[in-house]
């Protein structure tokens, strides 16, 4: 009797983990199967009046990085709630990560092809990696509908091959904030427009006892934030655009004498020396309660400093060498995207309903001061904030975008390039030892 | 014919067992044992993480030999890191851990109170852990670098960048984690310092041992198998650490605290290098194996 209960149970067990596994459907049946079901529903409208067809419900999830303490949050879930709106038949499931932890949680996605229908990504060279791998669904046939509302020139950081495969959100650039109630105590009433005159203004507040910059060294993106327009204004956008892109290589005698710029501002005390250990987000907190005179970062920050205490400003970093660089070549343009899992069950309609959720995002973080337009704006924009209507003036005078260094480089030699950063705000290498060193080991 | 009906009865037993052992063993190898084999397939290989395993890709223990010896990976490093944090696991944690255990296991007032005290940091998630400490070792406003002008320890107004400093940062960043799991191994500890016989404590009080000797020549080598899991788990954690380190440095500043996992990550998800990711996993499940060993080897020549 035990053995033949043993037996059973055995058995029992044996039958759960069966179940347990996954079970594919042959999609030879599945097409049969849905070929009956039509056959019988013309048979039936043949005898008696058909009843109105349900629409059919897809369910869509979305991952993205706009958590509760995002400032694109509102902006989400006001976008959401109207495209969802308009389509009744989908079943819209969304999830943030915050920003570093996204990074591991997409790629680890990726890597065991199992991305969510759609979700939030870089442009350049983080998408390209997953388009090489074939995970995005290309949006060439969705496109098409929303052409008119988003011009093609914003998709070049999501054009692998001459085909798309995201949809931008929003386009930011690097911007110099400036807490001018500061600056007016060193005698300056608008932000530095020369480069002289941004050190000059720099070198009053150090002796005024303030610190004229905060920069995270944690996050070392951060500083790539203050390097990248040095660098862009003493060699030109096109040259920086080149180096990154590889076309061109890091031995630059310009590269060693921008870097020699920004070591300077580090011997003279620009610097706070707490934002080595800190965190962007405890830095610019720093900034916004008043402890740095210039904060320089993403324009995504535009609604957070115009919410500041103080009277505040935004502007363009100014020109160092102007024979190889101008005004209007700043560093940015529309790299928040979203894009469409190739493995989506539903990726066509998955495509149509990102090209709306994106026109809506856009629409609503441009409202909300999060980023500048990267659709065309046909509403009225009375209440955006002051430091986003300066930005959309930059960038409507601009004449050249390169794209964020590390969103531009493929992920091995962006780290390669962010270590040889980080070390340069450590003053652990000068100037020819960070071009010695990317030369060697990126080209 | 009794015989061959035992042999067949014992065979029967056999294959019941082994029914019964099946799904848990499938589980174990499909769960533990091949993703093992697979991270040893994956680190034979200069794969990304999105590239599929193929015969163009295999490059042998090349990767092995690159750990040790490329300057641009930090592993060498990382790991003398994990070991620093072992041994100072061993030889600070545990000892006071062992401590407080004989201190609380001899009753006194409060005995409870104390336990939950000194156990509250392991039900704390270690993000908040992580958040406290930050805020902690502030260089601005953290209660260290204030305390530390109360006391005229050091000039006012004189700051410290406990984690942004090389030289102090690895320093700073293992106190959290040894002092986190202080309560953890002394609340092992403790439940077999219980589990010693009264009678025994009596005997030797009796015959006049003091409590140091007490401890010494009764309690401690009654609970030395939850020391040596204490020292096993002590030893494997610390090359196992990261999630402290993650929110308190993340490996920097210029790789000063770097971990073997902090590397290991960032090869693996950074740098989109499946394969050398894998060769730091298997290098940290050869290292913990190897010391778990070493470990018993040692306790069972000392028994």
């Amino acid at each position: 009797m035990k053995k033949i209960v043993a037996l059973v149970l055995a058995a029992v067990m044996v039958c759960g983990l069966c179940a347990c596994g996954e079970t594919t459907p042959a999609s030879t049946s599945t097409s049969t199967s849905s070929a009956e079901t039509t056959v019988s529903a013309s048979t039936e409208t043949s005898t008696e009046p058909a009843p109105e067809p349900a629409a059919e419900q897809i369910s869509l999830k979305m991952w993205c990085i706009a958590t509760e303490s995002d400032s694109n949050y509102p902006s989400y879930v006001k976008a959401i709630e109207e495209v969802t709106a308009a389509h009744p038949e989908i079943n819209f499931e969304w999830e943030a990560t915050e920003n570093e932890a996204y990074k591991t949680k997409i790629k680890a996605a990726a890597a065991a092809n199992e991305l969510p229908d759609i979700f939030f990504t870089w442009g350049g060279a983080f998408l390209g990696d997953f388009v090489k791998a074939d995970r995005v669904y290309c949006l060439d046939d969705a496109y098409k509908a929303f052409a008119a509302d988003l011009p093609e020139s914003m998709l070049d950081n999501t054009t692998y091959g001459g085909k798309h495969y995201g949809v931008p959100l929003t386009m930011n650039v690097v911007g110099l904030f400036a807490n001018m109630d500061m600056l007016a105590e060193v005698g300056y009433t608008e932000v530095p427009k020369t480069y002289d005159e941004l050190i000059d203004c720099c070198d009053k507040l150090v002796a005024a006892g303030k610190i004229p910059f905060g920069c995270s060294g944690k996050e070392t993106w951060c500083v790539t934030e203050y390097i990248e327009p040095l660098l862009e204004k003493t060699i030109g956008a096109e040259e920086l655009a080149k180096i990154f892109a590889k076309e061109s290589t890091w031995d630059n005698p310009d590269i060693t004498k921008a870097i020699g710029y920004f070591q300077e501002w580090i011997a003279k005390g620009y610097f706070d020396p707490s934002g080595i250990s800190l965190g962007n987000d405890e830095v610019k907190n720093n900034f916004l309660q008043g402890k740095y005179a210039f904060y320089q970062n993403g324009t995504w920050n535009c609604a957070d400093v115009a919410a500041a205490d103080f009277k505040s400003a935004v502007a363009e970093f100014p020109v160092i060498d102007s024979s190889k660089a101008k005004l209007g070549q700043l560093i940015g343009g529309p790299s928040d995207t979203l894009a469409v899992a190739a493995s989506s069950p539903n990726a066509e309609v998955a495509a149509n309903f990102t090209f709306e959720l994106g026109r809506a995002l856009c629409h609503y973080c441009y409202l909300d001061g999060s980023g500048l337009p990267a659709w065309k704006v046909d509403y009225d924009t009375p209440d955006i904030n002051p430091l986003t209507q300066a930005v959309a003036d930059i960038c409507n005078q601009a004449n050249g975008y390169v794209l964020f260094g590390d969103t531009a480089m493929d992920a091995d030699t962006a780290q390669i390039y962010l270590d040889y950063v980080s070390q340069i705000y450590g003053s652990k290498i000068d100037g020819p030892g960070f071009v010695a060193g990317l030369t060697d080991d990126i080209g | 014919m009794k015989g061959i009906y035992r042999m067949n009865k014992n065979v029967k037993n056999g294959i019941n067992i082994f029914l019964f052992l099946l799904p848990g063993l499938a589980l174990f190898i499909g769960v533990l044992i091949a993703p093992i084999f697979m991270s040893f397939r994956y680190s034979l290989h200069d794969m990304s993480l999105l590239d599929p395993l193929s015969k163009e890709n295999f490059i042998g223990l090349k990767n092995y030999v690159k750990l040790f010896t490329s300057g641009s990976i930090p592993f060498p490093k990382a790991l003398l890191n994990s070991l620093l944090l072992a041994a100072l696991s061993v030889f600070i944690q545990l000892p006071l851990s062992l401590g407080l255990a004989l201190l609380l296991g001899k009753g006194m007032k409060g005995e409870r109170g104390f336990l939950s005290v000194f156990f509250m940091p392991v039900l704390i998630s270690t993000i908040i852990i992580g958040q406290l400490w930050l805020k902690i070792y502030n260089p601005d406003y953290g209660l260290l670098t204030r305390a530390l002008w109360a006391l005229h320890i050091l000039p006012e107004g004189k700051l410290i960048q406990w984690l942004g400093d090389e030289k102090i940062a690895l320093a700073s960043a293992f106190v959290p984690i040894l002092w986190q799991y202080v309560g953890y191994h002394m609340l092992l500890m403790y439940a077999g310092v219980k589990g010693v016989s009264v009678d025994l404590r009596e005997a030797a009080m009796l015959d006049g041992a003091t409590d140091g000797q007490i401890n010494r020549y009764i309690v401690i080598p009654s609970i030395k198998p939850i020391i040596k899991v204490s020292v096993i788990f002590a030893v494997t954690g610390s090359l196992k650490s990261y999630d402290l380190i993650k929110v308190l440095t993340d490996g920097g500043p210029f790789h000063a605290t770097e971990v073997p996992t902090t590397v290991m990550i960032n090869q693996l998800i950074l740098r989109n290098k499946a394969g050398m990711g894998s060769t730091i996993a298997v290098m940290l499940i050869v290292l913990c194996f190897f010391f778990a060993m070493v470990i018993n080897r040692a306790f069972r020549r000392e028994d």
